[in-house]
């Protein structure tokens, strides 16, 4: 396949995902605070974590096995991606108004990690920047999925001779 | 879609009239009083750039009024139009955050006012109120799921009459905001519609004419009605 100028692009720009422990840099007493209301989920090939438009109970981090997001809009239903161990997911909910903005569902057995919501607002309150790093983290989501879906998108209408010369 | 700019612009966002309908200008009295005045108002003729792809993201900008179209170019200068955004949108947000040059190319496709604020102003102004980093949130969440749904669009109906048909109902129930009526304000040309429901300009045209004659859709200039979504959906389905 041929290379496109904003594959390069891309690739030159292209956001990398913070590892957790930059993400969750914070003051040793905030750090306390999150460890303590932290809750372990166990789950099993198949099962749903939590359903689009739930009200989110506060922000996963994947600790084991392959999990998948899966959206519906206007009748369309899309599928988000996977997420694998070490990721953390429903930024936008827990930073948000607090509705899941997609269904996660487990690909494979595994587990992860819940950390409430009221420990969240506690953690911001103490340490402002923790939620920055947060909302910083979702940025750099929504600009991989530029990526994903220009990518597609423009192979995909090359092969079929869609697009436009300006 | 807007619908918008028969309106008044703003002159500024404390008296702002459209501000409730706006999923980031809603704010408490407290941080709208300070995101008043942070940034300045700009305006901009039908054309302007106000990115480009690949330019390194200094400013973010939230439209007031008018529609300005996201797009991607290949390197042989074909460009894919991702999606219009319209007034309450903001741009650049994600490239600012992330701090990674703009994913993707802004430019006006009707006469806008835009409030442009300097990337570390708003990080400070986010930083100052958590209402604001709540609402840039689900500002990012939208862009999230908008930009797959673009993708699926193309990716899932068949058709090309499908393609175009959801495209005309997304556009209208965006520009609708839950009225009963399903209107919107088409600035863009056949050629741009085209490119986003991968099709070619002519199926475009004889879709949108064929659309008209059965009495679905009704077109006055650049105002379209949808008159029977039902059959639109249809041929989504």
């Amino acid at each position: 396949m041929r290379t496109l100028e904003s594959e390069t692009q891309f690739g030159q720009i292209t956001a990398a995902r913070r590892p957790l422990t930059e993400l969750f840099a914070c003051t040793p007493a905030v750090q306390a605070i999150l460890s303590a209301a932290s809750q372990r989920i166990e789950c099993s090939a198949g099962d749903a974590v939590f359903h689009q438009h739930e009200v989110c109970r506060g922000l996963y981090v994947i600790a084991s096995g392959d999990f998948v997001r899966k959206a519906v809009r206007m009748k369309t239903h899309l599928k988000l991606g996977s997420v694998r161990a070490g990721e953390v997911v429903e930024l936008a909910a827990a930073l948000g108004d607090g509705r899941h903005t997609y269904t996660l569902s487990a690909l494979t057995a595994g587990s992860l990690l819940l950390l409430p919501l009221s420990a969240l607002q506690k953690a911001f309150a103490i340490y402002p920047p923790f939620r920055m790093h947060l909302l910083e983290e979702l940025a750099r989501e929504v600009s991989r999925a530029y990526l994903t879906c220009c990518i597609g998108q423009m192979s995909r209408r090359r092969r079929r001779g869609f697009l436009t010369a300006e | 879609m807007a619908t918008f700019h028969t309106h008044h612009p703003p002159e500024d966002c404390l008296n702002c009239e459209h501000r409730h309908l706006r999923m980031f200008c809603n704010l408490t009295p407290e941080a709208l009083q300070d995101f008043d005045a942070v940034g300045i108002m700009m305006n901009h003729a039908r054309g302007a750039r106000l990115f480009s792809e690949g330019d390194t993201a200094r400013n973010v900008f939230i439209i007031c009024f008018g529609q300005v179209k996201i797009s991607s170019t290949s390197r042989d200068g074909k460009t894919m139009i991702l999606k219009i955004a319209g007034p309450g949108d903001v741009m650049g947000l994600s490239a600012v955050l992330a701090n990674v040059p703009h994913e993707v190319t802004a430019e006006a496709i009707e006469p806008c006012q835009v409030k442009t604020i300097r990337k570390q102003e708003f990080i400070d102004f986010l930083g100052r109120h958590g209402i604001a980093s709540m609402h840039a949130a689900q500002s990012l969440s939208s862009e999230y799921l908008t930009v797959f749904h673009d993708a699926k669009r193309l990716a899932l109906s068949g058709s090309a009459a499908g393609r175009l048909a959801r495209l005309l109902l997304d556009w209208g129930r965006s520009a609708a905001n839950g009225r009963p009526d399903i209107k919107f304000t088409m600035a863009l040309t056949h050629e741009e519609v085209a490119n986003m429901a991968g099709t070619s300009r002519e199926t475009v045209t004889r879709l949108l004419n064929q659309f008209r004659r059965d009495g679905w859709i009704t077109i006055k200039g650049t105002s379209v009605t949808i008159v029977e979504p039902a059959q639109l959906e249809r041929l989504t389905a």
